[in-house]
């Protein structure tokens, strides 16, 4: 029993049986390729999704208003504490300031400001989020701790819109996860009825490879390797279709969303994305094949 | 070589289609079973190959209980006996020799060894200058012969065949059981199920008789075959 005469005949096998049902194979290798193609579409669009969020994030700040007629020293003494506390930087916005911004942005109305008495605006101190401390409950926990203080009057730091933002991502995440699950079944599920097929218009074959004394493991391993072939294949295809899309497209993205992230070539599949893509096929292949062989060639 | 003992086999819903089946074929010996359609040929030699189960009885094949042996050890009892099914047919998309190297194939020796052997064997049923054509384009003598060729290719210790000649002439039908005594003259217990009375009378060979399951007649060969030569 020699090793390599098994392997050669398995290979010879499985390549025969393809060649002979080209039909139904190209069905799987197709539905691999597709089901492939769309993990590398999704993995890009997960990437942009996930520069968009931090982008967002990033214009999260805390805006602490004092209580009138709090001095100015003590405003820059707190405005220090709350820069080291959220490991951040904070700036004090004196009243006129408040005002003027106020003027600005209500830019024609803003003469009518002018008329008032007093400045009826507060105090304020703007406080930086660093990049790791913009979860919702982080800054919640900050922002409490923060009116308990005796000058503050109130905090605002978006709340809503960073608990908005949060919900949206979780709901990407998971209708990604949802999306991953559903094209991995059907794919498998097609691609094993394929194998089906092509096992069936060799069941007179296997019945022979029976009667002259094959085992089943003997029987199956080609159809196995049938399966990671397709997978193979398809995922090539995949990758194929990946590397000509962000070719023909991906420089103009890059710009289109170059406001989000450092111009990066956002489609352009990495050797390791490669890789785990090619894997995330042959997978998808020999899973089908699996269940194929297991459904059919019991007995 | 075969030895049975009280073998019952009844499929689900029909009368027993053996029963009480006692045979014992030795080392090197040469076996009609015939009867009637509906005895219980098929069934027999389905038994001793394990493509069917007892319901009872035991089944000795070459010193191993065929009766106690476990599914995983099927394929190697298979690889000591050739079969010459008629519903065993060739592949029509492989060559006659690829047919026969199917064999070979399945015991895992090299390319180029099986293909000396392969051709030893088509020479040896008449085949050679035939090995690159395809199944379809040979008589059906010339079928038959790969398929004995396939049977035997291994050196198996016994051949079992089923109405070997069924649907051939009467010179193709000789053609074939000379062949098949000749594998038996080298040493390999053959067994062939027929109802062919022309064969056996001119055979000379043990002939074991089945009626409805049972064991009705098992005689010599001299004798059988004066029985079938007078008609009875
Ligand atoms: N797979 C099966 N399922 C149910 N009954 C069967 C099966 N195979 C055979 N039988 C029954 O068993 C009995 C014996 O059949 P078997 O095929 O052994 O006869 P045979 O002697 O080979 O007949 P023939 O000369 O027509 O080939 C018959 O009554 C048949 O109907
Ligand atoms: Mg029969």
């Amino acid at each position: 029993m020699s090793v390599v005469a098994k392997a050669t005949y398995f290979f010879r096998t499985a390549l025969h049986g393809m060649w002979h049902a080209p039909f139904v194979h190209v069905i799987a290798v197709a539905t691999i390729a597709i089901a492939v193609f769309s993990f590398g579409l999704a993995y890009g669009a997960a990437r942009w999704v996930e520069a968009l969020l931090s982008s967002i994030g990033g214009e999260v700040q805390m805006t602490v208003y004092l209580a009138q007629d709090t001095p100015p020293e003590q405003a820059e003494e707190l405005a220090r504490a709350l820069a080291s506390r959220a490991g951040g930087g904070a700036r004090v916005v004196p009243k006129e300031e408040a005002l003027r911004r106020l003027s600005s942005e209500l830019g024609g109305l803003g003469g009518a400001l002018e008329a008032l008495p007093v400045n009826p605006l507060p105090q304020s101190i703007e406080v930086e989020l660093p990049a790791g401390r913009r979860q919702v409950g982080e800054v919640r926990e900050l922002a409490e701790k923060v009116r308990a203080l005796p000058m503050v009057a109130a905090v605002d730091y978006g709340e809503e819109a960073l608990a908005r933002l949060e919900a949206v991502a979780r709901l990407l995440r998971f209708g990604g996860l949802a999306g991953f699950a559903v094209v991995v079944l059907t794919t498998v599920v097609i691609v094993s009825a394929t194998l089906q097929l092509a096992i069936y218009a060799r069941r007179e074959e296997v019945e022979i490879q029976k009667l002259v004394g094959a085992t089943d493991r003997f029987v199956r391993v080609p159809f196995l390797i049938e399966g990671l072939l397709q997978g193979l294949l398809g995922s090539a295809l995949a990758l194929l279709g990946l590397w000509l899309l962000s070719w023909a497209v991906g420089s103009e993205l890059a710009e289109a969303f170059a406001f989000l992230a450092p111009a990066e070539r956002v489609l352009l599949i990495d050797p390791r994305r490669a890789g785990e893509l090619l894997a995330v096929g042959c997978g998808l292949g020999l899973l089908g094949s699996l269940v194929a062989v297991r459904r059919f060639l019991r007995s | 070589m075969i030895q049975m003992f009280h073998v019952y086999k009844a499929y689900p819903g029909d009368p027993p289609a053996l029963s009480d089946v006692n045979l014992h074929v030795r080392k090197g010996e040469f076996l009609f079973l015939t009867g009637p359609s509906g005895a219980g040929k098929t069934t027999l030699l389905k038994l001793v190959f394990c493509a069917e189960r007892a319901t009872s009885g035991q089944i000795l094949v070459g010193g191993r209980n065929v009766a106690r042996i476990r599914e995983s050890g099927i394929p190697y009892l298979r690889r000591n006996i050739g079969v010459v099914f008629q519903d065993f047919k060739l592949l029509p998309r492989r060559t006659v020799a690829d047919n026969v190297a199917f064999t070979l194939d399945v015991l895992g020796v090299p390319r180029e060894e099986a293909r000396g052997r392969v051709m030893a064997m088509l020479k040896r049923v008449g085949l050679e200058h035939k090995a690159d054509s395809f199944p379809l384009k040979l008589s059906g003598g010339e079928q038959q012969r790969v398929v004995i060729a396939r049977a035997l290719v291994n050196d198996p210790a016994i051949l079992l065949a089923d109405e070997p000649t069924g649907n051939l002439d009467p010179a193709l039908t000789i053609e074939i059981m000379d062949l098949l005594s000749d594998v038996n003259v080298r040493g390999t217990t053959v067994v062939v199920a027929t109802h062919d009375a022309s064969l056996i009378a001119r055979y000379h060979k043990r002939t074991v008789q089945l009626e409805r399951g049972k064991v009705v007649a098992d005689q010599d060969g001299v004798k059988a075959a004066r029985k079938m030569a007078s008609g009875e």
